[in-house]
């Protein structure tokens, strides 16, 4: 090669490259066009494969591993996920989290829905309700929560509100039955809002003619939100309903903050119990596996709303 | 200064042949000493970097942050990378730091974490003599004995110790009083006077507690171990038995637990679910006088004056040994701090870090000034100075250290303090029975002791 290459007289090697040139420059427009955005979308895809996707699969392969973080990791194969599936500890912790996501995606869509409803009457002052609301999205967590905890305090303010129902105290967040319930209460007061608003975006995007025509056709209130507001706001529920599970499936702080995990075990959920088993029980295979039972759940949940929502989609068009 | 008289009888010297070879050898052998001499200093004297962690507390940190810059100013050459963090995160931090090679030269180690550093060979044997002690005999005799346990293997010391604590039953005199009680005569000294003083101390409304006589901490894992672990050594129990099993749920442990839950379940004198304790202040329900006892390591007199100032000004408050199943034969859980010197880095930083943390050690005086009331490890070259014997109730703290017994030092100590934690929760919260809620501790515990065995 370096023989060609030194036998070729300096014309030959400007007539070479002059080709090259040009067979770049003879690509059509189109292919140009699409290099450049390969280009641009380069730096992004670059990102993801570095900082999401490499992560991701590196946390797979770490879940095949017993790995303390200071010792090198040792394959132990399917280990880790037999481990868990013989944890009490575990199962308990996986019910927990997946009553804390069924519980709060279904709370947070049907009351933001409600909200957006109420809002989208238009009474007097609905737009000030509207902002007043979403305040809550705009607090810190930590402050929430804090606030929160004192609230159900078995003599805090809620209690002391129910005494006069003849309520003499509540062990609110103590009690293994009523503190899974207020931690989802919680979830839903701070996240609804936020729903909301993608909610009344969804509504104010319905044609007003459509409920003129159903109002000169005699269809109740009922009907024309079953029949119209509904249908249409199928991709809206279903963005709410997939968002919202996946914000509940990452949960930590709020059952971190506010009850600890406890009593007991129960309001710990998988994303607390991953960061106990890596970061304070220094098993960080182990914790990976947890991931990875956590990141099959939402796929598998994530998968089922797809369909069901593409199917009842496709329904509607035909 | 050069005279003009001088300048003359310099230019009329004659100088010989010999006499200029003779000044001539002279300045090369001096120029030649004086080069040796400036590489000796160099080699000597070649700059150290150092990084060295801690916890944050207001009062250790800015003494140890104090002795470092002394250090840094005695010894220019050095530069230490003096870095805090919060209590309980310095041993995930560290972990991470081992993990990804970035863990300091030096840290500050909780004792409970030296079983893992040592099961992991992270840390570095001390070269005792080079810390100032003729031998480890001499060394180990200069500490608490609780201390010794966890910070000594095999003929070697891997911790040098900064502080070392007991517990004391703090007592709010003003209570006491009240119920005319004299908390100098009638402090509890067995478990059963502590639930008849603590029910003689309650005040109820209804359901609500206006002041608890006693109170168990139940905010955390940690304060749960630390608060249970005594009773159950006192009981005759331990936490695992020869091979490594958890013994927690044998009749021992349920006696232990039993004294612990009677407070609430038996004397009524306490509320589980009523609290307002943090993890940076355990003791808030004491401080607001809603407790009237509380266990508690030593509080420093500023920490009190901050949350209590009339409490502070009356001093109506001391502090006494644990309850014991005997009378007068408490004991507490004591832990404490070791300077640790990680075992991956070369041997001269290794030497810096030992000629540091001497330095650090050299004026205990000085750290008792700037930190009491809580207590050194070592028995030495402080406790007879007369400003460490002037402090109200000295001795009750260090009779608590010499006394204290360690906590259990088990390569799984995380996951036991969670499994107790979750133990008592369920049984002073949801009313579990005791018996199958040690039972499902211990089990958890055996669980996570198999696993580390299997690596």
């Amino acid at each position: 090669m370096s023989g060609k290459a030194s036998a070729l007289l300096p014309s030959d090697a400007r007539a070479c490259s002059a080709s090259t040139a040009r067979r770049f420059w003879r690509f059509d427009f189109r292919d140009r066009i699409r290099a450049w955005g390969f280009g641009f979308v380069l730096p992004t895809v670059v990102f993801f494969a570095v900082f999401k996707y490499g992560p991701m699969l590196w946390a797979l392969e770490l879940s095949f591993t017993s790995y303390d973080m200071v010792s090198q990791p040792r394959f132990v194969g399917l280990d880790n996920y037999r481990d868990l599936l013989a944890d009490p500890i575990f199962r308990e912790t996986l019910v927990n989290t997946l009553v804390y996501i069924g519980g709060s995606t279904v709370l947070i869509t049907l009351v933001a829905l409600a909200l957006a409803l109420a809002i989208n009457t238009r009474v007097p002052g609905a737009r000030h309700c509207m902002m007043a609301m979403f305040l809550t999205n705009l607090m810190p967590i930590i402050a929430v929560c804090l606030v929160w905890r004192f609230l159900l305090h078995p003599h805090g303010l809620i209690s002391q509100l129910l005494h006069p129902l003849g309520f003499d105290r509540v062990d609110w967040l103590t009690s293994s039955w009523t503190a899974m319930p207020c931690i989802i209460f919680v979830t839903v007061w701070r996240f609804a809002p936020y729903f909301m608003v993608v909610f009344i975006a969804g509504l104010l995007a319905i044609p007003d003619d459509y409920y003129e025509a159903a109002h000169l056709d005699g269809a109740s209130p009922l009907q024309r939100f079953w029949y119209i507001t509904l249908p249409l706001l199928t991709p809206m529920v279903f963005f709410v309903v997939v968002v919202a599970a996946l914000l509940s499936a990452r949960i930590f702080l709020m059952p971190f903050i506010i009850t600890g995990g406890g009593p007991g075990n129960a309001t710990r959920v998988l994303s607390m119990l991953i960061y106990e088993t890596g970061f304070s029980y220094l098993k960080m295979g182990r914790a990976a596996a947890i991931s990875a039972v956590l990141f099959a759940i939402m796929m598998i949940f994530t998968f089922l709303q797809m369909r069901f929502y593409m199917g009842r989609e496709e329904a509607y068009i035909r | 200064m050069i005279t003009a008289s001088k300048t003359a009888k310099l230019s009329t010297a004659t100088i010989s042949r010999r006499g200029l070879m003779r000044g001539i050898g002279a300045a090369g052998l001096a120029a030649g000493a004086s080069a040796v001499g400036r590489r000796a200093y160099a080699q000597g004297k070649a700059p150290v970097s150092l990084a060295f962690w801690t916890f944050d507390n207001p009062q250790q940190r800015p003494w140890l942050n104090k002795r470092i810059k002394l250090f840094m100013e005695k010894n220019p050459n050095v530069i230490v990378d003096f870095q805090w963090f919060p209590f309980g995160d310095l041993g995930k931090k560290l972990s991470v730091g081992f993990a990804t090679g970035t863990a300091p030269e030096g840290f500050v180690s909780q004792d409970w974490l030296m079983p893992i550093w040592l099961d992991k060979g992270l840390i570095s044997p001390l070269d005792v003599t080079r810390l100032g002690y003729s031998s480890f005999k001499a060394f180990t005799d200069d500490y608490a004995p609780a201390f010794v346990a966890g910070a000594t293997k095999d003929g070697k010391a891997y911790g040098y110790p900064l502080w070392f604590y007991g517990y004391c039953n703090y007592l709010n005199t003003k209570h006491f009083n009240q119920v005319g009680l004299d908390a100098s005569n009638d402090w509890p000294q067995n478990w059963e006077q502590l639930g008849e003083v603590a029910k003689r101390l309650t005040i109820k409304d209804g359901a609500k507690f206006t002041r608890q006589g006693f109170k168990f901490a139940m905010h955390a894992a940690p304060w749960t171990m630390i608060q249970f672990n005594p009773i159950l050594i006192q009981c005759g129990g331990a936490w695992f038995d020869a091979n490594g099993k958890c013994t927690v749920n044998n009749a021992a442990g349920v006696k232990a637990m039993t004294i612990r839950a009677s407070m609430a379940k038996q004397y009524g004198a306490e509320d589980p679910a009523d609290s307002i304790a943090t993890n940076p202040l355990p003791q808030l329900d004491w401080f607001k006088e809603r407790v009237s006892m509380f266990f508690c390591h030593p509080i420093p007199p500023t920490l009190i004056k901050a949350q209590n100032a009339d409490m502070m000004a009356g001093h109506y408050y001391r502090e006494v040994q644990y309850p014991g199943v005997e009378t007068g034969r408490g004991y507490s859980s004591t832990y404490g701090f070791n300077l640790v010197i990680n075992a991956q880095i070369p041997q001269d930083k290794q030497e810096v870090l030992h000629d540091l943390y001497r330095f650090i050690m050299s004026d205990p005086v000085d750290c008792w000034n700037d930190t009491a009331p809580f207590t050194l490890a070592r028995k030495s070259g402080w406790v007879d100075n007369p400003a460490v014997k002037a402090f109200p109730d000295i001795d009750q703290f260090i009779e608590a250290r010499d006394r204290g017994v360690f906590l259990p030092r088990t390569l799984v100590y995380n996951e036991l303090a969670d499994a107790m934690h979750r133990a008592v929760q369920r049984i002073m919260l949801n009313n579990a029975d005791i018996k199958t809620a040690l039972d499902e501790a211990a089990a958890e515990v055996d669980r996570a002791t198999a696993a580390y065995k299997r690596g």
